[in-house]
């Protein structure tokens, strides 16, 4: 039941907030803020309940081989907890922001809040395709929410690859429906062994492109930077921080359910498609001047990373994902928020003339400082725990050109990140007066922006401290097992 | 042979639909290009329920015949159909927006984000 609402709840909130709007044109803060509370709290006790027992709700008392069944896991919890803390982080931002009056955003957020919970726990490969569509659309207008050209050109470009990435996800649904005659993933994983080899190729290639193509990994990557830059700042963490790691799971679901025993080139060619994220990621990002834009590129470096983990196929690189995923969405989560902010105060994205803030705005550069210390990976902070499991793991599945990716990768995300900094407390041109700078921007403290890039901050070097105790990391490491155990996730379903 | 004929016409719609996506210049002809794609998927699950000589998947309807046609995918479909809609009406308003702004529907002319 609990896992019923976890989808239900946000989608009530989604279509109450228009008939709201039409009692009261500006909706109270307070009142979004409630919504939000018990959203998020419905996907926490889901993923409460899948942690400790995991759970299985049969909609309507069918039996799995036709009905459409929710499954609560320890990695769908994982993944739940992840979504839950960034999307609150990501609406606390927007409420402080805009405030209540633009209702449509809101309604759009509660609209992503439910389909990504309806993805991160579905067991049917239909069922995830649909949530995965609304999931989209409602990506699509957020990134296309401010109007502004950028916005319009970004938003159609994520629609289309979005759109052709959905159909490749069809057809691999209509493949495999074809193939087995059934939907469900935990049957799928049984009758899947028994399909000829030809066929399930064009499944696995299908499936995969598709998932790609959504994730955003390197060669399908065009629409990553410019959604991620060109939205507003507290979409652009969402879309970073979350979206990204709902596509994550939903890749890494599908294969090890479908493809662990019966396929292993799918593992092989997520390998490589994360290596090239990775370096390709780390590479665009030195290049560019736009300081969102770098964002977004390290984005598609670290989703290569993660892709690195997946790609091992075993339990130690499904945890050490699973661990960089949550640390990814802490740390970018963080970095968009401190950039957006100091970006739109300066009114500016220019890292070169991003100049002076140490001065201006410390506590923002020193949450920066922190986060983008994580990200590069310096010893005591969570991103280097998350780089050190995925090298280890990847160098235990024998492939070590992964694990030296990684680390040249680091050197070149050191040398951007580095750039960014140097400019930050680099001395101010305060003497010269700009026209556009002295117009007053700022318009009030934005002092809950500023807590969650703090909190984030601390958090980031508590996971990295943690991670050093052979408890934590036995809680990371379960998760793992759980993402490759499929045997176990086909008997939860059945009830075998 | 004949059997083969959907799937041979489903690949010629999604070749179409690719080739538009990839290599056309304007806006209005990438979004047939995706409406294309669409219809190529929507069309192969329809025909793989498809029985010869079934009728409708609805027993009171049915009437004397012993095959029907596969109702599972029939609903995929209609969800698919639905979900399309929604893209395509997204797609084509954010398109009139950039014609508005750009007073153009060519590609290479609207393309101001790189790098």
């Amino acid at each position: 039941m609990t896992l019923v609402l976890a989808i239900v709840v946000p989608l009530v909130a989604a279509f109450l907030i228009p008939v709201f709007h039409l009692a009261r044109k500006t909706l109270p803060v307070s009142l979004i803020g409630i919504m939000g509370l018990i959203s998020l709290s419905a996907s926490m006790a889901a993923a409460y309940a899948g942690w400790f027992s995991p759970e299985v709700s049969l909609l309507g008392g069918w039996a799995p081989e036709i009905g459409i069944v929710l499954v609560a896991d320890r990695l769908s919890s994982a993944f739940l907890l992840i979504t839950g803390i960034g999307s609150g982080a990501a609406l606390a931002c927007a409420l402080e922001k805009f405030g209540g009056g633009p209702w449509r955003f809101y309604a759009i957020f509660f609209l992503l809040l439910g389909s990504m919970n309806g993805i991160l726990l579905t067991g049917d490969l239909f069922n995830l395709f649909v949530f995965y569509e609304i999931f989209s659309v409602a990506a699509y207008l957020l990134v296309a929410f401010s109007m502004s050209w950028q916005a319009l050109e970004a938003g159609l470009k994520y629609l289309v690859l979005g759109t052709i990435g959905a159909l490749f996800i069809l057809l691999g649904t209509a493949f495999t429906f074809m193939a087995t005659g059934i939907l469900n993933m935990a049957l799928l994983s049984e009758a899947l062994v028994s399909v000829p080899r030809e066929t399930l190729t064009a499944i696995s290639a299908c499936l995969v492109l598709g998932l790609t193509i959504k994730t955003g990994a390197f060669p399908v990557h065009f629409w990553l930077p410019d959604a991620h830059s060109s939205a507003q700042t507290a979409v652009s963490a969402l879309l970073s921080g979350v979206l990204v790691k709902v596509s994550i799971y939903a890749l890494m679901r599908v294969c090890f359910l479908f493809f662990l025993e019966t396929n292993g080139t799918v593992f092989l060619a997520i390998t490589v498609i994360g290596s090239l994220s990775a370096l390709g990621g780390h590479l665009m990002a030195l290049r560019q001047d736009d300081i969102k834009r770098l964002l977004a590129y390290s984005t598609v470096a670290q989703i290569g990373y993660i892709l690195i983990g997946v790609g091992c196929a075993s339990a130690a690189g499904a945890a050490a994902a699973v661990f960089h995923s949550f640390n990814h969405m802490l740390m970018k989560m963080g970095l968009f928020i401190a950039a957006g902010n100091v970006s739109d105060e300066k009114g500016t994205r220019e890292i070169c003339k991003l100049t002076g803030l140490w001065k201006e705005k410390p506590f923002w550069v020193l949450g920066f400082t922190v986060l983008s210390a994580a990200i590069v990976g310096i010893p005591p902070l969570n991103g280097f725990m998350s780089k050190w499991f995925i090298i280890l793991s990847s160098a235990g599945a024998g492939t070590v050109i992964p694990a030296l990716v990684i680390a040249a990768g680091t050197v070149i995300s050191a040398a951007y990140y580095l750039r960014v900094l140097s400019a930050f407390v680099s001395p101010g041109e305060s003497d010269q007066e700009d026209p556009f700078k002295s117009s007053p921007r700022k318009v009030r403290s934005k002092i809950v922006s500023l807590t969650i890039v703090g909190s984030f901050a601390m958090f980031c070097l508590a996971l990295g401290i943690m991670a050093f105790s052979p408890f934590s990391r036995e809680y990371f490491s379960s998760i793992g097992r759980t993402a490759v155990d499929v045997g176990a996730y086909v008997g939860l379903v059945t009830g075998r | 042979m004949t059997g083969n004929a959907p799937f041979l016409v489903v690949g010629i719609i999604f070749f179409l639909g690719m080739y538009a996506i990839l290599f056309e210049r304007n806006l209005i002809k990438i979004a047939i290009g995706i409406t294309l794609l669409e219809a190529s998927a929507n069309l192969l699950l329809i025909v793989l329920g498809y029985r010869t000589g079934g009728s409708i998947p609805v027993y009171t309807l049915a009437g004397g015949t012993r095959t029907m046609v596969l109702p599972t995918p029939q609903a995929l479909t209609l969800t698919a159909i639905v979900i399309g809609l929604a893209t395509s009406a997204l797609l084509l308003s954010l398109i009139i927006l950039l014609y508005r702004h750009y007073g153009t529907l060519d590609v290479r002319e609207i393309r101001r984000l790189r790098g």
